[in-house]
């Protein structure tokens, strides 16, 4: 009897246990309609047209009151947004896209095909440095026969159209607002009109950008809050400190030394993504300048790389937020990246072999003395100078101190974005540096741009090792030109197992975004430009 | 005047650096920005460029900013308000209770609240700001609370009138304070040093000797303690405003310091040049009103 009491008991126990767990969680799944959210960035945009720029700044701030023809999934795949379905016709030279029916601009403007033709002739394709570089030249035309059909014809197949269709690569404009003006000096950028979730209420430059639930955005029921608030806050350890004292409930990035502190503690959630609205799936890659007599050699440039750890720059700078990179193309883009390859492993011995084979000889302490190496005087000193972002000082730190151990003497150069940028790829004034080179979301936008020899120099962030290699060149256009996504796998491969081999750079870890979030809040979408879209805020 | 621009213009543009690829971002073709340079008018020689700086700020035109897109008076003038209640309060902070505290510390100098005074001036004056600015925000956000530790407002629930007026005194407390400590300490040392040896002259000595109230005394002294305190408050008008830069970025206070700041980052020359401009007047003035003040305190100063 009294066994049986206690049974009872403990059913009732724990059906009282399962329902105080199970009501919350079934309330946190819940959308919660009103409030506001507010969202720290960086910097303050200047304006808010995305489409004539690739500022992350604007594009953080913005993206919102957009949408592109398309969208994206968790796994970078396109999804419909303003065009519901698409064909790719004539082996991936044309594509056709059927819009939505009924998207109103947040003026009350119907939205048409004649905005999309609009956007990309007179805007995406002279003023959006990414959507101009990759398609500029191949588009032949983007038609526009009727109000909901988009063409557009390229010159020859174009495989990655679909991934360059979302609000960060291609977000669309509205006609009836820029047509007859100067794109870049049009008062909408400051006062935005576009058919998001979110529409332009306030911009208080070096404050906020406020923005107010669209009540007749094309997803029915979407977005949640009334308001979403973008407050500038420059100094990511003080977002943390906002995010912490409730100032703020979406942070875009978290600073490395506080990343175990946020993720431990439960009042938060975090996501890791490859994406970032200012370039995404991005590997830190040690460049280079193949046209100084010392790195000329390949021996020497396997040497270096045999000399770095890279698992001690992921624990060290990254805090274990990342991966050590496998292979020249990030693991982001899975059908792309090459699996099995051999990069050069950390082994000193193998590093200090190859530099002996050179004529790089240990004389003594200190850098390693020149005997008979191929271009350069007998008695130069193995001396390399690295250029890098301030922000990037521990990479040097960590170049100079590995390199030091081999022989090789590191002279650390920062320098600004603003003069970093002509100092290598104008004046080609440096022998290596650490570059984010950030591979987009299809090789043909962000590596193609490192590798071909048509990409060296002076427009930034381009071929900085001057790297020319004729079946590397042949390889990508043909990639460019193939659609099927096997046959383009297969050219990439064959691209990898090239440079690896002739090590024009070295790929040192690929970096990841960590966003942080109160846990009052769900719904977030760390992978896209539009990450509000289906958000909440429980009060 | 004319010195002045030219020697800001010069300044700005030997310093490295390309505005075209900050505005422009990576990945664009040699020619997108080229043509951002031409739209900038940055791909006209240096002299011509010069020239038509000077000759338009002689007709009150700074010209338009490359980020911002709009005229760089507006851009500036939007700004200022932030940085005037930011500097003004931390100047009327550093002054009034610098001296206070200096007539304090000289009056105890040799009790325990005299010496106290005087560690914590010379302590608040070694302080750097960043890092007197990180630990008075990480005091309220590890867990009381009271302060917010950015921005001017409540981005969640915006405020008007009184309220708002409110809410802007609630958020200035921290970042005031942080600007003020540094000059405190050093008015104060000032004071305190200066009231010491004032207070051993022959005048005070007479003074008390005809039987003075000391709290009169103390007046009297202070009248002439007070000029070489106007003389280094004046003069340090610069540091505030450089100390605003360090604090309006911690404290995330939309004012000049922060637009100064990524003005640089991006080589947005005319905001940059208007500022300079801005600011160097604004030192010149501070040392006007110095010497104005001067008269007012030592009769012995006429300026005809």
């Amino acid at each position: 009897m009294r066994r049986r009491r206690l049974t009872v008991l403990a059913l009732l126990l724990s059906a009282v246990i399962t329902l105080l767990v199970g009501v919350p969680a079934r309330a946190q799944d819940q959308p919660v309609r009103g409030g506001t959210i507010v969202v720290a960035i960086v910097a303050d945009p200047g304006h808010l047209n995305p489409a004539i720029t690739t500022s992350g700044a604007t594009h953080a701030a913005s993206e919102l009151i957009y949408n592109g023809l398309l969208g994206r999934d968790e796994r970078g795949d396109p999804v419909p947004e303003l065009a519901e379905s698409w064909q790719v016709e004539q082996g991936g030279a044309v594509y056709r896209f059927r819009l939505r029916d009924g998207v109103k601009w947040h003026d009350g403007k119907p939205f048409t095909a004649a905005d999309v033709k609009f956007t990309f002739e007179e805007v995406l394709l002279k003023f959006h440095a990414r959507t101009r570089a990759s398609m500029g030249s191949l588009l032949a035309a983007v038609e526009a026969p009727d109000d909901r059909t988009v063409i557009f014809r390229f010159k020859q197949p174009y495989a990655p159209l679909l991934y360059q269709l979302e609000a960060t690569e291609a977000p669309i404009i509205a006609r009836h607002l820029y047509q007859g003006s100067d794109p870049q000096t049009n008062p909408a950028n400051g006062n935005p009109i576009g058919t998001g979730p979110f529409e332009f209420v306030s911009y208080t430059k070096g404050t906020e950008i406020r923005l107010a639930r669209n009540p007749a955005y094309f997803k029915p029921g979407l977005p949640y809050p009334d308001a979403l608030v973008m407050r500038i806050i420059p100094d990511l350890s003080v977002q943390v400190l906002a995010l912490e004292n409730g100032e703020a409930d979406f942070l875009w990035e978290l600073p490395g030394p506080l990343l175990s502190r946020i993720k431990s503690d439960t009042r938060f959630q975090t996501a890791r993504t490859g994406y970032h609205p200012g370039g995404s799936n991005c590997i830190m890659t040690m460049s280079f300048n193949l046209e100084r007599p010392i790195l000329k050699e390949v021996r020497v440039r396997q040497a270096i790389a045999h000399a770095l750890d890279r698992q001690a720059f992921l624990s060290q700078i990254l805090f274990g937020e990342g991966k050590v990179a496998t292979a020249p193309i990030s693991s982001e883009i899975s059908w792309a990246h090459a699996a099995g390859l051999a990069l050069p492993r950390s082994d000193r011995a193998e590093a200090e072999r190859l530099l002996e084979g050179v004529g790089w000889k240990k004389e003594g302490e200190g850098p390693r003395t020149a005997r008979g190496v191929p271009g350069v005087p007998d008695g130069t000193r193995l001396s390399i100078d690295f250029l890098h972002f301030p922000a990037f000082a521990k990479y040097g730190e960590l170049v100079r101190q590995q390199l030091g151990t081999v022989g090789i003497s590191v002279v650390l150069r920062p320098l600004e974005p603003a003069v970093f940028a002509p100092t290598v790829f104008k004046d080609r004034n440096f022998d290596s540096n650490v570059i984010s080179y950030c591979n987009g979301p299809d090789p043909e936008i962000g590596v193609r741009r490192m590798y071909h020899s048509s990409q060296i120099g002076p427009a930034p962030f381009t071929n900085a090792a001057a790297y020319r290699n004729p079946r590397v060149d042949a390889l990508f256009d043909d990639a460019s030109r193939t659609v099927e996504r096997e046959k383009r796998s297969r050219l990439y491969r064959q691209i990898q197992e090239i440079v690896v081999q002739d090590v024009p750079y070295y790929w040192l870890v690929e970096t990841v975004n960590t966003r942080a979030w109160t846990a009052r809040c769900s719904g977030f979408r760390a992978w896209t430009g539009l990450f509000a879209e289906g958000a909440f805020c429980r009060r | 005047m004319a010195g002045l621009l030219v020697l800001n213009f010069c300044i700005i543009h030997l310093a490295p650096g390309d505005p075209a690829i900050a505005l422009g971002g990576e990945h664009g073709d040699a020619a997108y920005y080229a043509s951002l340079r031409s739209r900038f008018g940055l791909d006209r020689p240096l002299p011509e460029q010069l020239l038509t700086y000077v000759s338009n700020v002689l007709h009150g035109d700074l010209g338009t900013s490359f980020v911002h897109g709009r005229s760089v008076t507006r851009v500036i003038a939007e700004r200022v308000p932030a940085t005037l209640l930011l500097v003004g309060t931390a100047l009327v902070l550093s002054s009034v209770a610098g001296v206070a505290l200096g007539i304090l510390a000289a009056g105890f100098r040799r009790r325990s609240v005299g010496v106290t005074l005087n560690v914590a001036a010379l302590l608040g004056y070694a302080t750097p700001l960043f890092w007197l600015g990180q630990i008075a925000l990480l005091a309220p956000a590890v867990g009381t609370g009271l302060f917010p530790v950015q921005g001017m407002t409540d981005a969640r629930h915006p405020q008007t009138g009184l309220a708002h007026l409110a809410d802007v005194l609630h958020h200035l407390v921290l970042p005031a304070v942080v600007l003020a400590i540094n000059e405190l300490a050093l008015t104060m040392r000032l004071v305190r040093t200066g009231l010491l040896e004032a207070l051993g002259a022959d005048y005070v000595r007479a003074a008390r000797a005809k039987g003075l109230p000391e709290a009169l005394v103390v007046r009297h002294a202070l009248r002439n303690v007070m000029l070489p305190v106007l003389t280094v408050i004046g003069s340090r008008a610069g540091m505030f405003l450089s100390g605003a830069v360090l604090v309006e970025v911690v404290f995330a206070w939309p004012g000049l310091g922060r637009l100064l700041l990524s003005s640089l980052l991006s080589r947005d020359y005319p905001v940059l040049l208007g500022m300079f401009l801005i600011m160097s007047v604004g030192v010149v003035l501070a040392n006007l009103i110095t010497d104005l003040t001067y008269a007012r305190l030592d009769p012995r100063i006429h300026y005809q």
